[in-house]
């Protein structure tokens, strides 16, 4: 129940790892430079808004300059009135350009980001089931939002702060050595201090701020699980013993964040202060050379005025540095993730089934999962299943019930054998044509936040009021739509909470349905439901199956039954086949499976 | 301005250190106005030909008020950071306690997302605010007043133009920061929309693809992502329009000072040093105009945040036990229900309506009944997860509401159907109840429990971690783990909501091993939905829709009840093929 400890790297490689940043820039800029390319004209004109900007940004301090210089001390109004009007004309262009530039690059920005949200999605949705089986979804949806995100404040504050402010410390350079080359280059003595105190700030913050927001991630994530677990909290009288970890949690982050204070209260003040002293060095150096009559008074005082714009930027720099480092590291993420290849594809000679009787052949199907003992999950499965019959699939956990339906849906594809609807290697067909002709009740019915028709019509693209309301009722929906103030329209909540277990069942075989498929596959529901939706569940079975091909994973003695074939499966064998009757007859596993039950449900059974 | 006022009350500890700051604030604020004076006093200096002493005098003063302004602005910053993080740590102590008083009803009337968006987002804002926002409110504006008096002294007209733009900066900076939160607030709901769509998404994929839906989830996506760019683009545009003005306006009071006073520099009415320093000070002043408008609207938001931390804070918890309040008396676990009727709000039927049962120590009880018949609210009762409206619940003779809260549930143990266990080690796990138990007890425990096995076989044993970045466990599993944390936490009621729902058949006569081990001793009450679940039981209480129907063994109720004939017959699925995979990996099904 505490914080996960990160391995300590030994300082100076944590420095080194520091200082070089994320791996592969390479790829990461084209693969930046790739998302901007669509938008190239507004990229251009993006920078040069840019450059209108900074050069207006930095133009105040010269033009001061010449006001005392030529308009003050040689006491030429004209002069002054003049240089005011050009000061103005400067700041108009600055208030324009940055409005434009400001504009320009939230719209590319965000344009960007949409765009590598869209690419995203898309590409997660080609990989297949077993990429999602082997990722925690969590991980997914962190890709898709948090990395997206921290790639935002990267295109959206970071990359505009970089170029401004390396353009405005290299404009104001320029001023400078053009108004005195001497003076400027004893100012610029002052960079070497800055930038190495800015590099030190960058590697101690970075490692520090990842520290603290390791600290409020655990904070976080410990309140998270004590408010999912309140019950037990509860229910075992611990609220004391999480009252102590919570004090500890909050006190380490405490300290983490009391660190960012020392650094932050030693650097900034410190910069402060050097300003302070460049400021006096200028007075005392150009003060000299002014008294002697090299510079003008005016120089001396651009000087003083333009210090600003030269540490402003270098502050700013290194304050980037951990936006840098998180928006990279995403990159970094989201890269990979598109770079993950999809494993089941379309074959470009793949063509579309047309419309299927539902015949079903298992041909020699072998099937590995790339498991450590490399043990088979299914291994020589050769059966079939009649066009408008259905089979019921039996064994133990593990025994390769699931895998095979999978199968059948090609979520996965058999690594020998072949997996055949009507004679059509599934492998040479496109998913959507079969797929869209089967209807699939999986054991946890996933519904989507929406209303009840969303629901049922998601079976169907384009489904009319009419067909989701006639697949409802065949299921026996009605009656609980009526109990519901918006009827067929009412949300079913998050993942369906709003509805019973039951209901929910009620709802996947709907969607199911409404597509009227030519093959169903069943997950049979395990889930406890109340006597009433229980025996809705039994009535909307027997319609669901009535003409279609069915492969059911079978948990209920009644369905099992009901089945016109019992396959029975054993370590990815299949054991047994045939009808009830005769499986009971045979004495086999079937029979052994069912006396089980007799005696299980003995004590109360007559 | 009420919540304003008692978030200020948060700095009360800290009130020595909020006046340190203050002060260090105020000392490190005259150095910087000090600044510019200077610089104008060296410029005249040069002006005047004066390169000797005096200049030398002033550089020096110059670097003197930098040093000075250093140790200070150090000192300010590290007083003043104590007191933001105290403040941040108090809260969320404070915000923790309480949610771990409240009763259990107030979470089931609230997202647990809401929860966190107040413990996380609201707190940051608050303690941001007042840490710092403060700070800066009062420096900004100290600056802005200091610098306004030095130039008045200098020359009170150009002051006054000059200072002109600053109360524009500050209206405009706060009305930016007014229009601007609103819309960045939406940009966030719009990326948690986006968000939620994902999430869906990926967890529903299985489903996605059975249904060949990939294009029109896209769609969908699309559309989302759409919502997102637009409402950005908006904020964006305030960005645009408001962000450039503030910085613009500074440097019309800089072209005024240029203007104006150097016509007055010409006319002799001005020192060319109070010229520069007016210039500097302006200058200078850019960013506190600034700093103060967003301040000021940073305020508003911790104000708003401070009263949804305080809607928690207010509320008092409903479930107590009295002051001083002794442990159950010494007995066996004999459970009474006497005139018990419950309802929860927002519901308008009652849970539970005169419920009378006696369940004697050491029996075992199973409720059934249809799902919504009250029968887990019933359970709920006894280790005091919520309290009846009317009527009284005993344990050994003593009303509940009169024993001493955490020993009461101490005494009681729940063993769930689908068991909640903590991310931590499977010993922890186990130890929850006790958490000083040892090894030895905790490996007794996962014996009896039937876990032992499974638990050998683990990576790292009894030390593995479970959950989040570690094992996920199966239902029967996790179940068998609570079924050992029970046992260890030793109490002398058991409750057993239908702990054998989700497993196979061998795994299923392992946990009823367990469970009668567990059993024996201890008064058990089962929430039964399953037939092998209640042959485990002495007795049986049928319950629908809030009341007791009936009460007997099972062949009495079989002779007497319909209800429980039908439940029996229908309601209880006869699980023996039932082969469930580990509910984690396979949540979107198949």
């Amino acid at each position: 129940m505490t914080a996960t400890q990160t391995p300590v790297l030994s300082r100076s490689a944590d420095v080194r790892r520091r200082m070089r940043g994320t791996g592969d820039r390479g790829r990461k800029l084209k693969g930046l430079i790739r998302l901007l390319r669509p938008y190239r004209g507004r990229v251009i004109l993006m920078f040069l808004t840019l450059f209108a900007a900074t050069a207006a940004a930095i133009a105040p301090a010269p033009l001061a300059k010449m006001a005392i210089d030529k308009g003050i001390t040689p006491k030429d109004v004209g002069a002054l009135d003049q240089t005011v009007a050009l000061f103005v004309a400067s700041a108009v262009v600055y208030l324009l350009a940055t409005s434009a530039q400001t504009w320009l690059t939230g719209w590319v920005g965000q344009r960007a980001l949409a765009d590598l949200r869209m690419e995203l999605f898309q590409h997660l949705q080609t990989l297949s089931v077993e990429f999602y089986s082997k990722n925690r979804s969590g991980v997914i949806i962190s890709r898709l939002t948090n990395d997206v995100e921290a790639l935002d404040s990267l295109v959206s504050d970071g990359i505009v702060s970089l170029f401004q402010g390396t353009l405005t410390l290299f404009g104001t350079a320029a001023v400078l050595l053009y108004l005195d080359t001497q003076l400027a280059l004893a100012t610029f003595a002052v960079v070497p201090i800055l930038w190495i105190g800015g590099l030190l700030y960058r590697i101690a913050s970075a490692d520090i701020y990842r520290r603290t927001r390791e600290k409020i991630a655990a904070i976080t994530s410990y309140l998270q699980e004590t408010l999912s677990g309140i019950r037990v909290v509860r229910s075992f009288g611990q609220e004391p013993r999480h009252m102590t970890e919570f004090a500890q949690l909050n006190e380490a982050n405490r300290g983490e964040n009391m660190k960012t204070v020392y650094l932050n209260a030693s650097y900034f003040p410190a910069v402060e202060m050097l300003s302070a002293a460049v400021t006096a060095g200028i007075l005392l150096v150009g003060g000299a050379a002014a008294v002697s009559g090299r510079l003008t008074v005016g120089v001396v005082f651009a000087f003083v005025a333009a210090l600003n714009n030269f540490f402003d930027p270098i502050s700013q720099l290194s304050q980037l540095y951990t936006t840098y480092q998180s928006g990279m590291a995403a990159l970094d993420k989201i890269f990979e993730l598109l770079d993950t290849e999809a494993d089941i594809v379309d074959q470009p000679t793949a063509v579309d089934l047309p419309h299927i009787e539902g015949r079903l052949t298992f041909d020699q199907i072998q099937f590995g999962y790339a498991g450590p003992d490399g043990a088979m999950a299914l291994n020589g499965i050769t059966f079939e299943v009649p066009a408008g019959t259905s089979v019921a699939l039996v064994g133990e956990t593990g025994a390769g019930k699931s895998t095979l339906a999978k199968l059948v849906a090609r979520f996965h594809d058999p690594t020998e054998g072949r997996m055949l609807v009507d004679g059509h290697d599934l492998r040479e067909v496109t998913a959507r044509s079969l797929r869209s002709q089967m209807g699939i009740v999986p054991q946890e019915p996933f519904l989507f936040s929406g209303t009840l028709a969303d629901n049922i019509g998601f079976g169907l693209q384009g489904a009319t009021r009419e067909q989701i309301v006639e697949a409802g009722t065949l299921v026996g929906l009605d009656t609980v739509v009526e109990s519901f103030n918006e009827g067929w329209d009412a949300p079913v909540g998050e993942r369906g909470v709003q509805l019973s277990s039951g209901q929910r069942q009620l709802v996947a075989f709907a969607r199911a349905l409404v597509s009227d498929p030519r093959i169903l596959v069943l997950d049979e529901a395990t889930a406890n439901v109340d006597v009433h939706t229980e025996e809705r569940i039994e009535e909307a079975l027997e319609k669901l199956l009535v003409g279609r091909t069915a492969v059911i994973i079978a948990h209920r003695l009644s369905t099992i039954r009901t089945a016109d074939m019992i396959v029975v499966l054993e370590h990815g064998r299949v054991v047994e086949s045939g009808s009830h009757d005769e499986l009971i007859e045979a004495g086999g596993h079937f029979s052994a499976l069912h006396r089980d039950w007799m005696d299980h449900a003995g004590p109360l059974s007559k | 301005m009420s919540t304003f006022i008692r978030l200020l009350g948060f700095l009360k500890p800290y009130r020595r250190s909020v006046i340190w700051s203050l002060l260090l604030a105020l000392g490190a604020m005259a150095m910087t106005v000090a600044l510019p004076l200077l610089t104008g006093q060296a410029v005249n200096a040069i002006n005047n030909h004066d390169g000797g002493k005096s200049l030398k005098l002033l550089a020096l003063a110059v670097v003197a008020a930098g040093v000075i302004r250093l140790a200070l602005s150090v000192a300010r910053r590290v007083v003043a950071g104590k007191v933001s993080l105290g403040i941040e740590y108090d809260l969320r102590q404070r915000l923790y306690g309480h949610l771990q008083k409240l009763e259990l009803g107030f979470f089931e009337g609230q997202q647990t997302g809401q929860l966190m968006s107040r413990a996380t987002v609201d707190l940051q804002a608050v303690r941001f605010f007042l840490g710092y926002g403060l700070v800066f409110v009062v420096q900004s504006a100290l600056t802005i007043f200091l610098s306004a008096i030095a130039m008045g002294i200098l020359q009170p007209k150009l002051a006054a133009i000059s200072l002109l733009p600053v109360p524009i900066v500050v209206y405009v900076a706060r009305a930016y920061g007014r229009r601007s939160r609103p819309a960045l607030q939406e940009v966030q709901q719009r990326i948690a929309e986006l968000t939620a769509e994902a999430e869906e998404n990926i967890s529903g994929v299985r489903v996605v693809k059975a249904f060949a839906a990939e294009d029109r989830q896209l769609e969908r996506f699309r559309h989302a992502t759409s919502r997102v760019f637009s409402q950005a683009m908006f904020a964006t545009k305030l960005q645009a329009m408001f962000n450039p003005l503030i910085a613009f306006l500074p440097n019309m009071g800089l072209a005024a000072i240029l203007l104006i006073g150097g016509r007055d520099v010409i006319a002799g009415r001005l020192t060319i040093g109070a010229f520069v320093a007016f210039y500097a000070y302006l200058l200078m002043l850019i960013g506190p105009m600034r700093t103060l408008g967003i301040m000021l609207g940073m305020a508003q938001r911790a104000t708003a945040s401070g009263a949804r931390i305080f809607e928690i804070l207010d509320r008092e918890p409903a479930l107590t036990s009295p002051e001083g309040a002794p442990p159950p008396p010494p007995g066996g676990g004999r459970i009474e229900f006497e005139a018990v009727s419950l309802s929860y709000s927002g519901s308008n039927r009652p849970a539970l309506s005169e419920i009378n049962l006696t369940v004697d120590a050491g029996r075992t009880v199973a409720i059934v009944g249809p799902s919504g018949s009250g029968k887990s609210s019933l359970a709920s009762l006894v280790p005091r997860l919520y309290d009846p409206q009317s009527g009284t619940v005993r344990l050994d003779g003593a009303d509940v509401r009169s024993l001493d809260l955490p020993s009461l549930r101490q005494s009681v143990a729940i063993v769930g159907d689908d068991p909640f266990l903590f991310s931590a080690t499977v010993h922890d796990n186990i130890a929850y109840g006790q958490p000083n138990a040892s090894r030895e007890e905790v490996v007794r425990a996962a014996q009896q429990a039937q876990a032992a096995g499974f638990i050998d076989s683990l990576p790292d044993g009894y030390d593995t971690r479970i959950g989040e970045r570690g094992l996920t466990l199966s239902g029967g599993q996790r179940q068998r783990i609570a079924i050992a944390r029970a046992i260890v936490a030793d109490p002398r009621v058991l409750i057993l909501d239908d702990a054998t729902s989700s497993v196979d058949a061998t795994t299923e006569r392992e946990i009823k091993r367990a469970l009668q081990s567990v059993m024996e001793g201890r008064t058990t009450l089962i929430v039964a939905h399953r037939l092998s679940t209640i042959a485990l039981a002495d007795e049986i209480a049928v319950l629908d829709a809030g009341h007791l129907i009936d009460h007997g063994t099972h062949s009495e109720l079989l002779e007497r009840s319909d209800l429980y004939r039908r439940i029996v017959e229908k309601g209880l699925p006869d699980n023996v093929f039932l082969n469930r995979k580990p509910v984690e990996s396979e949540a979107a099904g198949l």
